[in-house]
């Protein structure tokens, strides 16, 4: 069996919706069009999706501002403000949620993660959120007092949030936890503690529903916590190939490996032979027998073409996988 | 300069609706109300003729290169109106924008489309498709106008390799590579493009300026914070160090708006910095908008501590303005708000001033200038807000007479 191939978060807009978007800027656009354009920019990646066989569809979360942002607005006791951070070492920026009363669920619209009108007939929708470890590592904390208090409420709170989007037809959860593998914004690196700390909210979240979350890891080194990862009640772990040094995991695992085989931070397309070998020395490295393939992280820091491109690779670099075995 | 707290520009100002209008079409009397208008605010004393010439010319590169000098001029002389000592190049009118700017003047980079920054708001990312080289001079063209009408002391703010270099993609240098980890391929590339860049574009132009007579450059680098790592910060060093090589003139670095450890990481590093006379940071955007020099009401200047700690002993450019929506509080002595923009009073500049004097220790290292360009503020704001920070080095002044 070919490796599946999966979106791993934002797709980049297209020029023509990112000029509609500046034009609504300067209220020379009305909203209207700009949903117009959205909802037609969806329908051709879903069509995408499909064409190039994936098997859970994605909406690219093309309305999303940023990454966290509508978790922030799904929660009570998290305000946005208006400060912006960088995004880990992109030249992107989010919106800080800045943490000022006690968190929990707020009002929850799925219409706010999902097209969902768009979504609907469709079997097997996945979706990618932050985990509770990452959000709560890159809000400011104004409340709490001990962050382990801040980090369980979030998970709690997600929680209840990932319940309306199953209810609405999500069957794959991708939580990204980068932070995890990357901490650039911080002086000392976490430690085994609060690695443990991150895991365990991790493992509060999907408890229910292990087979359908997939934990992703990306823009730092995985191996260092591989085992660690492995060790989650999930269905899958995603990693970075283009910052993990793949050459020390040695770990057996029935899990799915997502291998995060394209870089969204380099315009350069990979080859899909470059792609299906690299994941044929992994796999046997790691005795692994469920694949998928992915980018490393959202796709929104290339542009449109360049990240259609990239998935064109992947659709190839399956089937070269699968020729092979 | 012996004037203590000297104030100065700091790149970009807002581009006037005939400045950008006039560079894609013809222009009306009407389309240049605007400019009459601002022409008696800055004493344009020649504007009708200037106005006349930009009307009757037909040819689009004339009344291009027409266009770009009147705004110039402006820029310089609304810097002036506000009491500014430094007026760089009068707004960077003759720019698109930092980056674009200076990819399009580059061999081997082309602009492959936008992507996100934040909101909607996108920046369009150039890749190196070959090796780089310069094509044509970049700002040099821009100098020799600034030079002809300003009447104080210039700096041309230019964009800085690194940041060229990380807001591009490797492209052509990535497919170079053949170390079989992909990590080592992207780093390996980044710094053989980097160092292109110094000596093919960067460099050239550095020659350049300084034959037309530029004495102080102000090196733009928003990016170097980005990765606090050891091996980024040492190539940014690398490339900072090779790019001012050999060349006799002022130089300073300008960075904001870092992550949340990027001063720490920046301070450590820029006493590595040959011949960086200069820092010009961010620092309102994160301070209080109260009066005070304690360090509660002055948090947001706590980092320059880390920069005296770590030994740099140049020059600080103080951003004692915020340039960016503002919604937060502001007590009634400290400024007030008008639509989005924050008017800091004079007071408040004068004690953002007097508390970074008491963490540098000389008040003769201190320059008071905004955050960053201006370019998103109207004209009119930016004037009100530029003769606060004129007003307000004055009454740090006073208080060593």
């Amino acid at each position: 069996m070919s490796p599946e191939i999966q979106l791993a978060g934002i797709h980049p807009r297209s020029e023509k919706l990112i000029e509609l978007t500046r034009s609504y800027e300067r209220a020379k656009t009305s909203w209207g069009q700009v949903e117009f354009q959205l909802e037609q920019e969806t329908r051709e990646l879903i069509k995408l999706q499909k064409s190039l066989g994936f098997g859970y569809l994605s909406d690219g979360a093309l309305a999303w501002q940023d990454q966290l942002r509508p978790i922030t607005r799904s929660l009570k006791g998290v305000e946005s403000g208006t400060r912006y951070s960088r995004w880990f070492d992109t030249n992107t920026f989010y919106q800080k949620p800045i943490v000022v009363g006690e968190i929990s669920a707020g009002e929850i619209d799925p219409k706010n993660f999902l097209q969902t009108k768009l979504l609907a007939g469709e079997k097997n929708w996945k979706i990618t959120l932050p985990g509770p470890y990452t959000f709560s590592q890159l809000s400011e904390n104004k409340y709490y007092e001990k962050y382990p208090d801040l980090l369980v409420d979030v998970a709690v709170a997600e929680r209840e949030i990932i319940k309306k989007l199953r209810n609405e037809g999500v069957s794959l959860l991708q939580l990204s936890e980068p932070c995890l593998v990357y901490q650039p914004y911080r002086e000392t690196f976490r430690d085994e503690s609060e690695v443990e700390l991150a895991l365990k909210a991790i493992r509060s979240v999907v408890e229910n529903n292990p087979g359908q979350f997939v934990i992703q890891t990306y823009f730092g080194d995985a191996s260092r916590i591989f085992s660690e990862l492995l060790d989650l009640p999930v269905r899958g772990i995603g990693i970075d190939l283009f910052e993990t040094d793949v050459s020390s995991l040695s770990e057996r695992t029935s899990k799915t490996l997502v291998l995060g085989a394209v870089d969204s931070r380099e315009s350069y397309v990979e080859s899909p032979q470059w792609i299906a070998d690299t994941a044929r020395k992994l796999s046997e490295q790691v005795d692994v027998q469920d694949l998928v393939f992915a980018s490393n992280s959202d796709l929104k820091f290339v542009p449109q073409g360049v990240a259609n491109q990239k998935l064109e690779a992947l659709s190839k670099a399956s089937e070269l996988f699968k020729g092979s075995r | 300069m012996s004037k203590l707290f000297p104030v100065q520009e700091i790149g970009s100002l807002a581009k006037p609706k005939w400045r950008t209008k006039g560079l894609r079409q013809p222009l009306s009397a009407q389309d240049l109300s605007e400019a009459e208008e601002w022409a008696e605010k800055l004493g344009i004393e020649d504007f009708h003729d200037r106005a006349k010439n930009i009307l009757k010319t037909i040819d689009d590169k004339t009344r291009t290169k027409e266009i770009l000098e009147l705004s110039t001029l402006y820029g310089l002389r609304l810097f002036e109106t506000a009491d500014v000592d430094n007026e760089g190049v009068g707004g960077e009118q003759q720019r698109v924008e930092m980056y674009e700017h200076v990819i399009k003047a580059v061999h081997g980079m082309n602009l492959l489309g936008h992507v996100h920054s934040f909101d909607y708001k996108y920046f369009n990312k150039g890749v190196a498709e070959s090796k780089v080289s310069r094509k044509r001079p970049i700002y040099a063209p821009e100098f020799l106008d600034v030079k002809r009408y300003a009447h104080r002391a210039v700096k041309v703010p230019i964009t800085g390799p690194y940041t060229l270099v990380d807001w591009s993609f490797s492209g052509y240098y990535i497919k170079k590579q053949h170390d079989s980890s992909p990590k080592a391929r992207k780093n390996e590339a980044k710094r053989e493009f980097l160092l292109d860049i110094v000596e093919q574009v960067v460099r050239p132009e550095i020659r350049d300026l300084i034959s037309a007579g530029a004495s102080w450059i102000q090196i733009d680098e928003p990016a170097v914070t980005t990765h606090p790592e050891p091996q980024e910060m040492e190539l940014f060093v690398e490339a900072w160090n090779e790019t001012v090589r050999g060349f006799s003139c002022k130089f300073s670095d300008h960075t904001c708006y870092p992550s949340e450890i990027g001063y720490k990481v920046l301070a450590e590093y820029a006493p590595k910095l040959d011949k960086c006379d200069q820092l010009a940071l961010e620092f309102a955007n994160r301070d209080t908008s109260r009066l005070g020099v304690d360090g509660s009401s002055r948090e947001g200047y706590t980092d320059l501590k880390h920069f005296v700690d770590a030994g740099f002993t140049g020059e600080f450019g103080l951003g004692v303005a915020h340039v960016h929506d503002f919604t937060g509080s502001v007590s009634s002595d400290a400024g007030h708000v008008v639509g989005r923009d924050l008017i800091e009073s004079p007071e408040l500049v004068r004690d953002r001033l007097l508390f970074a004097t008491n963490i540098v220790g000389d008040p003769a290292k201190i320059w008071a200038n905004p955050d960053c360009g201006l370019r998103t503020r109207t004209w009119d704001i930016s004037l009100t807000k530029l003769a606060n920070v004129a007003k307000g080095a004055e009454l740090a002044r006073e208080t060593y007479s």
